[in-house]
């Protein structure tokens, strides 16, 4: 996909999809960001989980272990910090219930994919979802690959990932776990059984550097060694545990090894604390966890008689050359001697796919048409990190997904909408100054998790997620970017109103008169849209439809007659302790209920309307404050007119006790 | 612009009591415009009456419809034949008019007709003409005796005026408002002019056409 920066404020193109908000373009299966944090940010957590399923079917592990850059690109990252945008999916992943899977009619073609990790659960979705019948070889026990065998427990729980698998297998794919490819099956018997071949094997062989002792018993290799924590295997490590290697998995290797009880756990690597590759909050994790990291050294040998006694290790000066080549400098005099019982490599894993008899790169990766993802023998593809080398999670999801598109078009010659995924788009450009002069900064809110000392004692998981309330206000952090107002030129009666209600100066007229919208400029706090007299004005992720229906789902769950709430944030406790029947639609800001919302309501049957409101320190949009103020007068003296002051009543939330009423200045 | 607003809801509700059912007509332009008769009012008011008809045992069918302009016969033709047997106007006295001269059944109007005026700011209007027929605004530094004082006198102010302010005590007085533009601007000589009484038949003029002239009555 082509990204260029852009400051355009042309509507046409948002509405195509093609102006991406940043955190939507850095994803690579440009999962709908926007879209779903505003959905959490409405407590709709199960539209939030439905339209992440709609890119990414793996959104329970991408909300745990994805290395996000979707958060590197959010535009909060200038005026705070990013919204915690993984996290909030997996709150829509744990929250939500997974929606029955919408298949496709069963049309003719098999494929078989061979290896359940990322890429190929993907592309199993993909197809299985298009109609096609999917069969998974696996060669471990169970699905889920690196994801299973490759990330520790306390980062990603079997029961986790299984969310995905269950909903990803519902689709109708069987599994045939245990059967090697090359070994019990060759790819060649698949081609004949099957229509397409998809090879998703990622990369499962571990490296280990050829230095003197690497062969004595305690020497570990990083993979094997995750997969045997996986396995729940229990390990004698011995006290001291020194781990080779400066990326993610020696990161993961270091803390597992402490979860076996290791005292004193150290990584060594021949980076500096710059240049590591690993990710700075994954160190940081380590760190806290009482593993010391060592930096720019390189392994020489492995001392010992029969047994390991220590690494033996030299001050590495530099990693690349100027050119960017691997190409270490050592400075052979400063030696230092790191005393270990075991010694775990965590230096990289490579391609094992000698058995499989496909053609093969110069890397030992197999050799692809990087468009198609064709293999040279026909029908034939693979996908994943075995073609890309080691890559994240979500560019794997990004590469099953081509496959299946690819397969898809070969086998039906259809083109498919899994293509639009490499349309050209633009993103959208920085918060101009005029905007964030007006945002509120407000910190991230921090996920609870177990204290480091707690985690050490065993594999639960770390990370204690969200709860719906934390995650509805933390989503509140969402600028909406590209989910602003869209205006319907041929509706708009040309009352400016939309501009004189503008904080941001977001409605703007053109030379000609004619408003239009600076993309740029709105954060979707919808006062346009409530002020708008013609109806011209929507904002992309909610509309009055869409609430009319929430009011009728309420209205219909049970039959007594109750008060519903209409409420921006959560609903006070005090309603609860009040001992109020009740009902409550989340919305993002007041100004989302229309006076039309709420005589609605009270026509298809609730008993009294109640606006919870924030206070003027909670509020995402505190110039809306006065809009909501002059909104709840009108309704007032319209319901009073129609002899039914008694049916609406506004509060705040939390102090304010239900029964007392809260005086509109 | 026609500065419009709505009637209050017992009002509405007398006229369009009787009939089975309504259809509600917004205007896309000057009530819109007012925030009082666009696509948002029809379905608001539509919404209102729903209920206060249900509170009251009443069954009226209600639908709504918006037109650009209900003061242009070509857009009410655009105004679907319907099962409605009464049409309630959200538009202006026009409006009003037009409709009920053409859809042949009975128009009421849900909004008052105030002025013509002009925005000051978010949903707030200021009277700015009568329509009187003989623009004197180019002697009076664009301020309209007319519209803005409450005698509607020529050549003022009179005697009620005390500290720039009208004996009704609601509105600044348009004659000192006048003088000080006119001052401002350094015309302050035309303040000397006495303004000639104005030719009151145009206030009556019925139809306008601009070949034919007028038919003053």
């Amino acid at each position: 996909m082509a990204i260029t920066h852009t400051n355009r404020s042309n509507q046409d193109d948002t509405r195509d999809g093609r102006l991406f908000a940043p955190c939507r373009a850095r994803c690579p299966i440009h999962v709908d960001v926007p879209g779903y944090l505003a959905a959490i940010a409405e407590g709709r957590f199960m539209d939030a989980l439905e339209i992440i399923l709609a890119r990414n079917p793996l959104p329970s592990v991408c909300g745990r272990v994805c290395l996000r850059p979707c958060e590197d690109g959010c535009r909060r990252c200038l005026l705070d910090e990013p919204v915690a945008i993984a996290a909030l999916k997996r709150a829509a992943a744990d929250t939500g219930v997974y929606p029955a899977p919408r298949l496709a009619r069963r049309i003719p073609g098999r494929i078989a994919i061979v290896g359940g990790g990322p890429a190929g659960l993907t592309a199993a979705h993909d197809l299985a979802a298009l109609g096609l019948s999917v069969s998974i070889y696996e060669d471990k026990p169970r699905l889920g690959g690196m994801l299973r065998y490759g990330i520790p427990n306390y980062r990603l729980p079997d029961y986790a990932l299984d969310r995905d698998i269950e909903y990803v297998l519902s689709h109708g794919i069987e599994a045939h776990t245990g059967v090697r490819i090359g070994r019990d099956i060759t790819i060649e018997e698949l081609s004949a059984q099957y229509d397409a071949v998809l090879v998703t094997v990622g990369l499962q062989d571990s490296r280990a550097l050829p230095i003197p002792g690497a062969d004595k018993p305690r020497v570990l290799k990083a993979l094997p060694f995750l997969e045997a924590c996986a396995n729940g295997e229990s390990m004698d490590l011995g006290a001291r545990v020194v781990v080779i290697g400066g990326g993610n998995v020696a990161m993961d290797v270091a803390r597992a090894a402490r979860r076996h009880h290791a005292k004193e756990v150290r990584v060594v690597c021949l980076e500096s604390r710059d240049t590591m590759p690993a990710a700075a909050h994954e160190i940081h994790d380590a760190e806290m966890e009482g593993i010391t990291v060592h930096c720019s050294w390189g392994p020489r040998e492995i001392t010992g008689e029969n047994m390991v006694e220590g690494l033996r290790a030299v001050r590495c000066e530099r990693v690349f050359d100027l050119e960017r080549r691997f190409a270490p400098v050592f400075d052979e005099e400063t030696v230092n001697e790191f005393a270990a019982d075991t010694i775990i490599f965590a230096i990289g894993q490579g391609p094992d796919i000698d058995e499989l008899g496909l053609p093969v790169t110069f890397r030992n990766s197999i050799m692809v048409d990087p468009v198609d993802l064709k293999t040279s023998v026909a029908g034939v593809y693979a996908a994943g990190d075995i073609i890309n080398g080691p890559t994240k999670i979500i560019d794997a999801i990004a590469s099953g997904h081509r496959a299946a598109a690819s397969i898809f078009r070969d086998l039906t010659g259809h083109g498919d909408t899994l293509e639009s995924l490499d349309q050209e788009s633009a993103v959208l450009g920085r918060v101009p100054d005029t905007m964030a002069a007006k945002v509120e900064t407000r910190r991230r809110i921090q996920m609870e998790r177990l204290e480091h000392w707690d985690a050490i004692l065993n594999f639960d998981e770390v990370e204690l997620g969200y709860t719906e309330f934390e995650a509805s206000r933390e989503a509140q952090r969402c600028l909406s970017c590209t989910a602003g107002a869209r205006l319907a030129v041929e509706k708009c009666a040309s009352c400016l109103t939309c501009t004189r209600v503008c904080p941001h100066g977001a409605a703007c007229l053109n030379m000609g008169g004619y408003l239009y919208f600076e993309v740029e400029a709105c954060h979707a706090c919808g006062a346009c849209v409530s002020q708008c007299p013609a109806q011209a004005i929507n904002l992309e992720t909610v509309s009055e439809e869409d609430l009319s229906r929430r009011v009728q789902r309420k209205l219909a769950d049970r039959g007594m007659d109750t008060s519903l709430v209409f409420s921006c944030g959560h609903v006070p406790d005090t309603l609860i302790e009040a001992g109020v029947d009740f009902r409550a639609v989340q919305v993002s800001c007041l100004l989302r209920v229309s006076e039309r919302s709420v005589f609605e309501a009270l026509e298809e049957g609730a008993s009294r309307i109640v606006f919870t409101r924030c206070t003027e320190g909670d509020c995402r949009f505190p110039h809306a404050q006065d809009l909501v103020n002059k909104r709840i007068r009108h309704i007032r003296k319209m319901l009073s007119e129609a002899e039914m002051s008694e049916a609406f009543l506004v509060t705040t939330a939390p102090d304010e006790h239900f029964t007392t009423e809260v005086d509109t200045p | 612009m026609i500065v419009v607003r709505q009637k209050p809801l017992d009002e509405i509700c007398a006229m369009i009591a009787g009939h089975r059912s309504v259809l509600l007509v917004g205007c896309n332009t000057c009530a819109a415009v007012s925030l009082a008769g666009g696509e948002t009012e029809v379905d608001t008011l539509l919404q209102l009456l729903r209920l206060t008809n249900k509170r009251h045992g009443m069954f009226i069918e209600l639908s709504p419809a918006v037109l650009q302009r209900q003061c242009e016969p070509e857009y009410i033709e655009c105004l679907q034949e319907g099962a409605y047997d009464a049409v309630l106007s959200l538009g202006c006295g026009a409006g009003v008019a037009l409709l009920a001269s053409t859809v042949g059944k009975p128009v009421y109007p849900a909004l008052d007709t105030l002025f013509i005026g002009s925005a000051k700011g978010l949903a707030r209007w200021q009277a700015e003409c009568s329509a009187c027929g003989q623009c004197v605004l180019g002697m009076t530094a664009g301020i309209c005796p007319i519209t803005r004082c409450a005698k509607g006198i020529l050549n003022g102010p009179c005697g009620g005026v005390s500290d720039g302010t009208c004996e009704l005590g609601d509105r600044p007085c348009a004659w000192v408002e006048i003088y000080e533009r006119l001052d401002s601007l350094g015309c302050a000589k035309k303040f000397d002019t006495i303004l000639a009484p104005k030719d009151n038949t145009t206030r009556q003029i019925c139809e306008w056409d601009m070949s034919e002239g007028c038919d003053e009555k």
